[in-house]
């Protein structure tokens, strides 16, 4: 044998096993790379990972994202104050209104009670009614003594005093400018007696009587003829609490930055009317 | 119909209910009659087709010894800022005045505007102009209704823009 055979059958020797292992190697990384790039081999072995880690993420998830989350909503709320309290009033009238009215309901009771024991002639007359109609003697009383009725309602913005919107029974003087006097009404009772966290909520005559509710970036105010009672207040709030709820916190993002008045006073027209029936 | 708070501001005496009578009513009365608190006019103007509501704010003037409702001016689009030609009084302090003005309505138009044109004589209106720190918007007469129309329409315009 030669000595270039030797040379080459000795390197064949060596270089075999090696070869091999190389062979060996190159088919697991095929295999691997066939794990880690087709979807279907890689989702099972991956699987069970982030399953776990989704468990561990939901265990966790209060303690690690809590205060950054509870940070965002803090300055979300901070910088959009007034919305988030437009939002809520409703909800938090309509509850503290619940708690209210059943303690109005139970004092109605109690005077209905008080009546009962009386002895006047008018009250046996109607005592009778009540009975032959199938009303509260005490109810039948206040309704026999007025008869409120809504005349005019406008919403206003705060500050600048322009109409939002209104509704009204009879058109009788300006309403822009009943807006700006109320408005300017207003402004002047909370300059000139320095009542800065609180507002005007009635304005009385002696036949007529407007109530203001306050929103953030609104008020409605309500002109109301004849007696108004409590029990029609609270209605009334209701309904006010109601109207703001549905409509005006529903208004499309379009017109969120500005009210449009004729969208407001078509749905003011539906709600009040209904009051006014309800109550003849 | 797109409606604009226009406030009216001023010293007293210097016109601004009259500029508003002529604007809104087309009269002048000789009889000077001081406005309490606030008075609230309004006048519809077609501004190049489009109708403007004009709800003007007259705030009675601030006097030494009585303070105006800051309120009255919140929200407004535009402000009106009127001075008597012939009361330097009424226009000595016209810098910081329009600061505050611009404190309380912030990114507004306002017009600045000198009246009482008609009691003075043009060589008289040119030195007051020439003494003023600021550019005059308007030169006015409530009484002969000189320039009050196109002052308000000016307004209008940069109120729709």
């Amino acid at each position: 044998m030669r000595e270039s055979d030797t040379f080459k059958k000795l390197t064949q020797l060596i270089l075999e096993e090696e070869r091999e292992a190389r062979e060996k190697l190159e088919n697991r990384v095929e295999v691997i790379d066939q794990n880690l790039n087709e979807r279907e081999k890689l989702e099972p072995r991956i699987a069970p990972i982030l399953s776990d880690q989704v468990v561990y993420l939901q265990k966790k998830f209060p303690e690690l994202f809590g205060p950054a989350i509870t940070a965002s909503i803090k300055n979300q709320i901070k910088d959009s104050k007034d919305e988030v309290v437009e939002a809520l009033y409703p909800i938090m009238g309509k509850m503290v209104k619940k708690y209210i009215l059943k303690e109005i309901e139970l004092l109605s009771e109690r005077i209905d009670q008080k009546i009962e024991e009386a002895f006047s002639w008018d009250n046996w007359v109607n005592f009778v009614k009540a009975k032959v109609f199938g009303i509260k003697q005490g109810d039948m009383i206040l309704k026999d003594a007025m008869e409120p009725v809504i005349q005019e309602v406008f919403i206003i913005e705060q500050h600048s005093g322009m109409l939002i919107g209104s509704y009204s029974r009879v058109t009788s003087v300006d309403q822009d400018m009943v807006a700006g006097m109320l408005t300017a009404i207003k402004s002047f009772a909370k300059d000139t007696f320095s009542i800065e966290d609180q507002e005007l909520e009635t304005i009385e005559y002696e036949n007529y009587k407007i109530v203001i509710k306050n929103f953030p970036r609104f008020y409605i105010a309500v002109v109301i003829s004849g007696i108004v009672s409590k029990v029609f207040l609270n209605r009334l709030d209701d309904l006010i609490l109601d109207f703001v709820d549905k409509v005006i916190n529903q208004r499309s993002p379009k017109a969120e930055a500005d009210f449009i008045e004729e969208e407001f006073s078509e749905n003011l027209n539906d709600y009040f009317i209904k009051l006014n029936q309800y109550d003849k | 119909m797109i409606s604009k708070k226009v406030v009216l501001i001023g010293k007293y005496g210097v016109g601004k209910t009259s500029l508003i009578q002529q604007f809104v009513h087309q009269r002048f009365s000789e009889k000077y009659l001081t406005t309490i608190g606030v008075k609230i006019d309004k006048k519809t103007v077609n501004i190049d087709g489009t109708e403007l509501n004009m709800l003007i704010w007259d705030i009675a003037g601030e006097s030494t010894n009585t303070k105006i409702p800051k309120s009255y001016h919140l929200g407004a689009h535009g402000a009106i800022y009127v001075f008597d030609l012939t009361r330097p009084s009424t226009y000595e302090n016209i810098v910081s005045e329009l600061n505050n003005l611009k404190k309380l309505i912030s990114n507004v138009p306002i017009q600045l505007v000198g009246n009482k044109s008609d009691l003075l004589d043009e060589k008289n209106i040119h030195q007051i102009i020439n003494s003023l720190p600021l550019e005059i918007s308007f030169l006015t007469s409530a009484k002969t209704g000189k320039n009050v129309e196109s002052m308000f329409s000016a307004l209008g315009k940069a109120l729709l823009k």
